[in-house]
C-alpha cells in the first residue's frame, strides 16, 4: 500500500475520533463580547419601583398590615438571621402552637400583594426577633438554599401584619438535621466545599 | 502491511459506525431572577434579562455552523422565570425567546419542572438511535446544582434545579461515548463535573470559581484564580 495512501486513512481515522472535540476547541475561542441593552424605564406604582422609591424606616410599624389579612386563621412567623450565611425567613407555627414549636422556613414573597416586612426597612435584618401574624400556606414544593445546600417548606405569604419585637427564640437556627458550627458552602458566590447533605432529597 | 492496512480500515470503519446515527446538540439554558428580588443586594444578580439567552444564542450559532449535517440542535428553556420577569419589565420575553430559536433554525423546547427536562433528555428523542452528542448549560449554579429558578420565585432560592442527586434520573444511555459536555455556570467544575463523570462516564467541564454572564456574551471566569476543569 502506498506510503502515501496510508498517511491519508491515518488522518481520516484521526479526525473522526476527534470529532467534535476539535470543531468544539475552535467553537470556545469566540467570546464575542457584546454590550447588553439598558433596561426599560420601571412601571411608575409597580413593586420594584416602590421597593426602589419608597422611603425606608429603621424598624417595622407595629399594627401594619399589608396584603389579605381578612381570614380567621393565621400563623405567627418569627424573624431570624442565619448566622450561617442561609436565606430562611425564620420560624413559622400555628397561633395554637407552642413557641419554640416553630418550622425553619423559606418565604415566597407575592409582589403586588405582600411582601416579605424587610423590604419597608433600611437593611434586611433589621426586624431580627420580630413577630408578625402572617395569612397564606404552605407550598406543594420545597425551596433549595444554594447558600448551604438545604431543602426548605415554603410558605406562600397572602398578608401579614406587625405584631412586635420579643425575646430570641431557644431552637437552633435552620431545618432540622443541619450540622451547626459549620461553614457557609456550597455557594454560586463561594468556594467552600459542601459541609453536610442536610435537606436533599 | 496487509495487516496493518486491515487494521486501519477496521479502525475507519468502526468511527464511521459509531457517527453513522443522526446526533443531538442540546443547550440547556435557565432563567434570571426578578430585579425586585435583587434589588440592594450587594451581589445583584441579573441586571440584564437576556445574559444567559444570549450566551446561549451565540453558542447554538456556532454548534449550527460546525455541527455534522443532520445533527439536531435543540434548545432547552426553562420557562417560568422568563415569564415572570416579562412581567416585572412590560416585555413579552418568551416571544423573544421563540423568535430568536426561529431565526437560528434551532428546535425550542420550554421545561417548567425537573422532570420535563429528564423526560425530554430520556425520551424526547430515540435514545438508541439519537444520542446527544454535545451538551451545554448557560445559567445560576453552584458547586452541586443547576438552578434554573434562582431569586426569582423566592429571594436568594430555587424552586427548579437539577441537583446532583437527581443525575441518577437521567440515563447514560442518552449521551455519545464521544459526547462533549460543559457548565459554563459558577463552580460546576468543583463537584458537579465529578458526579456528571460518575453517572455517565462522560466529562464535563465546569469552572472552578465564578463565571462571568454580565458583559452580554459568551461567559467568562471572573477572575485569574478561576479555571475550567473536568
Amino acid at each position: 500500500m502506498p506510503a502515501r495512501l496510508l498517511s491519508l486513512l491515518f488522518l481520516g481515522t484521526a479526525a473522526l475520533l476527534l470529532g467534535a472535540g476539535g470543531a468544539r476547541a475552535q467553537m470556545a475561542a469566540d467570546t464575542s463580547i457584546t454590550a447588553p441593552p439598558v433596561a426599560p424605564p420601571l412601571k411608575t406604582n409597580s413593586p420594584l419601583y416602590h421597593l426602589t422609591y419608597d422611603p425606608k424606616l429603621d424598624i417595622p410599624q407595629v399594627g401594619y398590615r399589608e396584603g389579605d389579612t381578612s381570614g380567621a386563621v393565621f400563623f405567627i412567623a418569627h424573624r431570624a438571621i442565619d448566622t450561617d450565611g442561609g436565606q430562611g425567613f425564620g420560624w413559622l407555627r400555628k397561633s395554637s402552637d407552642d413557641r419554640d414549636d416553630g418550622t425553619w422556613f423559606a418565604l415566597q414573597e407575592h409582589p403586588g400583594l405582600a411582601v416579605a416586612p424587610f423590604r419597608k426597612l433600611k437593611t434586611r435584618d433589621g426586624d431580627a426577633d420580630w413577630e408578625y401574624k402572617f395569612w397564606g400556606h404552605y407550598a406543594t414544593y420545597k425551596a433549595y438554599d444554594p447558600h448551604l445546600d438545604e431543602l426548605l417548606p415554603v410558605f406562600v405569604l397572602q398578608g401579614y401584619e406587625v405584631i412586635g419585637q420579643t425575646a430570641p427564640l431557644r431552637q437552633p437556627i435552620g431545618p432540622p438535621g443541619r450540622p451547626h458550627s459549620r461553614p457557609s458552602g456550597a455557594s454560586s458566590r463561594s468556594s467552600n466545599p459542601i459541609q453536610g447533605g442536610g435537606g436533599i432529597d | 502491511m496487509r495487516l496493518l492496512s486491515l487494521l486501519l480500515s477496521l479502525i475507519l470503519f468502526g468511527s464511521l459506525a459509531a457517527r453513522a446515527d443522526t446526533g443531538e446538540h442540546v443547550v440547556l439554558t435557565g432563567g434570571p431572577a426578578l430585579r425586585f428580588m435583587e434589588h440592594g443586594k450587594d451581589a445583584s444578580h441579573d441586571f440584564y434579562w437576556f445574559n444567559f439567552v444570549d450566551a446561549s444564542t451565540i453558542w447554538l450559532k456556532q454548534i449550527k455552523s460546525t455541527a455534522p449535517a443532520g445533527d439536531l440542535v435543540t434548545w432547552l428553556v426553562y420557562r417560568p422565570s422568563y415569564i415572570s420577569r416579562s412581567n416585572e419589565m412590560g416585555m413579552d420575553l418568551v416571544s423573544q425567546i421563540a423568535g430568536k430559536a426561529k431565526e437560528l433554525g434551532v428546535t425550542l423546547y420550554w421545561f417548567d419542572t425537573k422532570e420535563q427536562l429528564i423526560n425530554y433528555l430520556n425520551k424526547g428523542q430515540d435514545r438508541d438511535k439519537i444520542k446527544i452528542t454535545s451538551f451545554d448549560y448557560f445559567g445560576h449554579s453552584n458547586k452541586a446544582c443547576f438552578l434554573f429558578d434562582y431569586s426569582n420565585t423566592i429571594d436568594t432560592m430555587s424552586i427548579a434545579f437539577l441537583h446532583v442527586v437527581d443525575l441518577k434520573h437521567i440515563k447514560a444511555h442518552d449521551f455519545a461515548r464521544d459526547a462533549v459536555c460543559k457548565s459554563w455556570g459558577c463552580h460546576s467544575g468543583e463537584l458537579y463535573s465529578k458526579w456528571w463523570k460518575d453517572e455517565f462516564d462522560v466529562a464535563m467541564i465546569g469552572a472552578i470559581g465564578k463565571t462571568d454572564f454580565s458583559h452580554g456574551g459568551l461567559p467568562a471566569l471572573s477572575d485569574a484564580n478561576c479555571r475550567w476543569s473536568q
